[in-house]
């Protein structure tokens, strides 16, 4: 039998039916074998729609009817900052997919063109890149279309202006990481990966400290005006934001006439058309580079010498190695073997680095404010409200799967002289202070910008620590309960009901904690600010000295109990576990 | 037919594959043979298009790996050591996505793909998701994946690793009949005795040179009492070059 090879329209039939299939084939196991999970994230995905929805509805209620020049300046700051985002997101993507999946190695050993690969995997990365952009974008730009009683030709448009922009970002994302791929040695490709990181939040930090002197007080007139004139630097017209930003305001313009609104759609067509355009050229010059360079890159990546490791121990390894009496020594080598696989793993410090950064640029730059103390209260708890979210999302993802993870190796733990108890109490303290040093350091930054009361600021003190363990706790014990060893990829055991179940658990105890500190705390602010409180014998009992202190004990039990409970739970299922 | 044109491949200043003129007509199963980091690895990858040689050329069935990579690849099959299987997809599905890439018509697809399943006794699991599967299993599928497509030319690296003896048997009288009818069987292997057995020429390679390059009896040869086995021998090949020749005197 003579074999044929594909046309360009077969080879992208064939790869459009593959995803398509495991598509399929993904979202009926989920709905037959993690029913609870479907439904619990079809149920979140829907109260988060909502809610974003009712948000923007409100504030673009607001701004229309005091503010209108506003939005555009709105519109071009959201769509200029998303574009930044998804070009880095769809490159890191696509260089995940395309030089260092397993998928790719065999799709290169097929009689399939470069870019029909390529194309492939841009689809998966587009999809995994913007589907954070239709959850907030969609419920956005829906209310502002309410707002605004847009004609229904703009609903309509909303669709391909979605995805002929997203194309846009999401193609320089891909042409600039294979070229970087083709024309930089992977040692290289590190230390410009770090560079660009540290050049992307230099610029962030530069540009707010710029145009971020703010010196009037909070939410005033003069404190709008500034901060538009901050934001105007996104309005540029080349930018294809600012034509998305345009496109859509024109075709939400319902002029006094059918006149005018039609020739605004028309405008707005005209907008839609260039975003066409430049994203179908783009794609085809990302198709032309990946033609060019992407079994060369490919080849040039596969033949790097890998980088070898020193004999010596690191500093810290050394230092925990060493520190201590004897006692739990299983518990501290442990430790470091856990260290040292963080260092290696880029994926996990790496965005360890990224989120807890842009959270640290973001404290330093809240000094740029003037706030009155009732709000710079709220903030202060807001903060510690985001701090604890964002370290449940990396206890969910990165320490929850990491007792499940040692399956594969769980012979060469339960050859050595280890309590199986000592694994998860290493599991713990991992987590419990490497979460600890940085969240600490932060809720203190927030504090000290937002000049909040010493008193305060030890009551965020103890919150964190009891979110800190109770995370930890949370984590490392669901992780012991229900390990999936049969699973090698992190992502994919946080991503079961075990790990939705953590992911759950930990927002609830959240909000417990910043709810518990937060009402008692802001009474008792606002009993100081504005004198005793009338009538509320509740606000009045939550601002007592009374209060205060029983909400300190509620965060230490409830800490305490957030932390122990699961990990019993947890130890007890472990040390019955057979593997 | 594969031809390797005084091929090398470079990692860094380390040469992992140096000048190898090779020469693998129709019909003939050739073993590659070699210790950890001989350049084993780095061959296979080459001649299925992973890696491009840093310096001269591989050809597949006449058409140049680098720039006639697709022509080249429609006559290849590849059983890699470790094989990838799309975990969402049933085996079913994933030999009709290969059997749709090589173009089969659809009726003389259904026919090979049963033909296939029938072979390597996928019956039992055809339909279910690949990420259930064992390794044998997965083995099994990407063997019957490399075969749907009747290939001039087949890759083994490593390809008897987790298979049961009943299909590493299937594997073998198949690979015996294939050649002889013609197709090309480039394996890699540790096992000397698959070598042997299977093997119409073999090549070992040291340090990215290919030490040895004859017949099985060519080897034979050179064993020049009853004391020496075609291991020991193997074993003085490999380590004169690696420097364990001690080590091997010691135990022969």
């Amino acid at each position: 039998m003579q074999n044929q090879l594909l046309d360009i329209p077969q080879e992208n039939k064939l790869t459009r039916k593959l995803r398509r299939t495991l598509a399929w084939n993904l979202v009926t196991t989920i709905v037959h074998q993690s029913r609870f999970r479907f439904v619990l994230v079809l149920a979140l995905s829907t109260i988060f729609w909502a809610a974003v929805f009712y948000l923007f509805y409100d504030a673009f209620t607001f701004i229309d009817s005091m503010h209108t020049e506003v939005m555009s300046l709105l519109f071009n700051t959201f769509f200029s900052a998303l574009m930044v985002m998804m070009i880095f997101s769809t490159g890191i993507l696509m260089y995940g997919g395309l030089y260092r999946s397993g998928e790719s190695s065999f799709l290169l050993t097929c009689p399939l063109r470069a870019e029909a690969i390529h194309a492939h995997k841009f689809t998966e990365s587009l999809w995994f890149s913007s589907w954070g952009f239709i959850l907030l974008g969609s419920p956005m730009l829906i209310a502002y279309g309410i707002v605004r009683d847009a004609p229904w030709s703009f609903f309509i448009m909303l669709i391909p202006f979605i995805v002929a922009f997203v194309v846009i970002p999401a193609s320089i994302g891909s042409i600039l990481c294979m070229l970087v791929v083709a024309g930089l040695p992977r040692l290289r490709l590190h230390a410009l990966s770090i560079s660009l990181a540290g050049i992307a939040m230099v610029i962030f930090w530069l540009s707010w400290s710029t145009f971020g002197s703010v010196q009037s007080q909070a939410l005033t007139a003069a404190w709008f005006e500034e901060t538009l004139s901050r934001l105007a630097m996104t309005e540029q017209v080349f930018l294809p934001s600012w034509w998305l930003s345009s496109g859509l305001l024109d075709a939400a313009f319902r002029g006094e006439s059918r006149e005018l609104t039609h020739q605004s759609t028309l405008e707005a067509l005209k907008f839609l058309g260039l975003i066409l355009a430049n994203a179908l050229l783009l794609s085809l010059v990302a198709s032309w580079v990946a033609r060019w360079t992407y079994r060369k890159g490919y080849s040039n990546l596969q033949a790097e010498v890998p980088i070898k490791r020193h004999k010596q121990l690191f500093w810290l390894d050394e230092l925990l190695s060493r520190a201590g009496s004897r006692v739990g020594n299983p518990i501290r080598l442990l430790l470091v073997k856990d260290l040292q696989i963080f260092r290696r793993d880029v994926t996990q410090w790496s965005q360890f680095v990224i989120f807890f950064g842009l959270l640290g640029l973001y404290f330093y730059n809240l000094r740029s404010f003037n706030y009155s103390h009732v709000y710079a209260s709220l903030i202060g708890h807001l903060n510690l409200a985001v701090v604890g979210l964002i370290l449940s999302t990396f206890t969910t993802r990165f320490v929850f799967p990491s007792i499940s993870l040692e399956g594969r190796r769980f012979w060469i733990l339960g050859l050595l002289p280890i309590h199986r108890d000592q694994i998860v109490w290493s599991k713990f303290l991992f987590s419990f202070v490497g979460g600890l040093i940085p969240c600490l350091g932060l809720i203190l930054l927030s504090d000290s910008m937002l000049g909040l009361p010493w008193g305060t600021v030890l009551v965020h003190l103890t919150c964190c620590l009891a979110l800190c363990g109770g995370l930890s706790g949370i984590a490392v014990g669901m992780g012991a309960s229900m390990p999936n060893f049969r699973e090698s990829s992190p992502a994919k055991i946080a991503a079961g009901f075990g790990g939705t179940l953590s992911l759950v658990l930990s927002a609830m105890f959240i909000i417990l904690i910043v709810i518990t500190v937060g009402f008692t705390n802001h009474f008792n602010l606002l009993q100081q600010t504005i004198g005793q409180l009338n009538g509320n014998t509740t606000s009045r009992l939550l601002g007592s000295p009374g209060g205060q202190v029983a909400s300190v004990l509620i965060i230490i039990a409830g800490g305490l109990l957030a932390t122990f409970f699961p990990l019993v739970l947890g130890i007890r299922a472990f040390r019955q576990l057979e593997p | 037919m594969i031809q390797f044109e005084h091929t090398t491949r470079t990692y860094g200043n380390k040469v992992a594959v140096s000048d190898l003129n090779l020469t693998i007509p129709s019909g003939e199963l050739f073993a590659l043979l070699g210790p950890n980091g001989a350049g084993k690895t780095t061959t296979i990858k080459m001649l299925v298009g992973l890696l491009r040689p840093s310096r001269g050329l591989i050809r597949v069935c006449g058409h140049d790996l680098v720039t006639q990579t697709r022509s080249a690849h429609l006559h290849l099959g590849y059983v890699p050591d470790e094989p990838y299987l799309y975990d969402k997809l049933t085996g079913h599905e994933f030999l009709r996505f290969i059997a749709d890439m090589y173009r089969i018509p659809r009726d003389l697809s259904q026919e090979y793909i049963k033909r296939e399943i029938d072979r390597f006794e996928l019956h039992e699991f055809a339909d279910e998701l690949a990420e259930n599967y064992s390794l044998g299993m997965r083995q099994r599928l990407v063997f019957a994946a490399a075969f749907l497509h009747d290939p001039d030319v087949l890759v083994l690296d490593e390809p008897m690793v987790g298979l049961d003896p009943r299909s590493v048997r299937i594997v073998k009288d198949l690979l015996k009949a294939k050649t002889a009818d013609g197709m090309t069987v480039f394996m890699s292997t540790h096992t000397l005795a698959m070598a042997e057995e299977m093997a119409d020429r073999m090549g070992v390679m040291v340090q990215g040179n290919l030490k040895f390059l004859g017949t099985v009896s060519e080897l034979r040869e050179q064993v020049d009492t009853k004391t020496k086995s075609l291991e020991n021998l193997y074993l003085e090949i490999t380590a004169s070059e690696t420097g364990d020749h001690k080590a091997v005197s010691d135990n022969t």
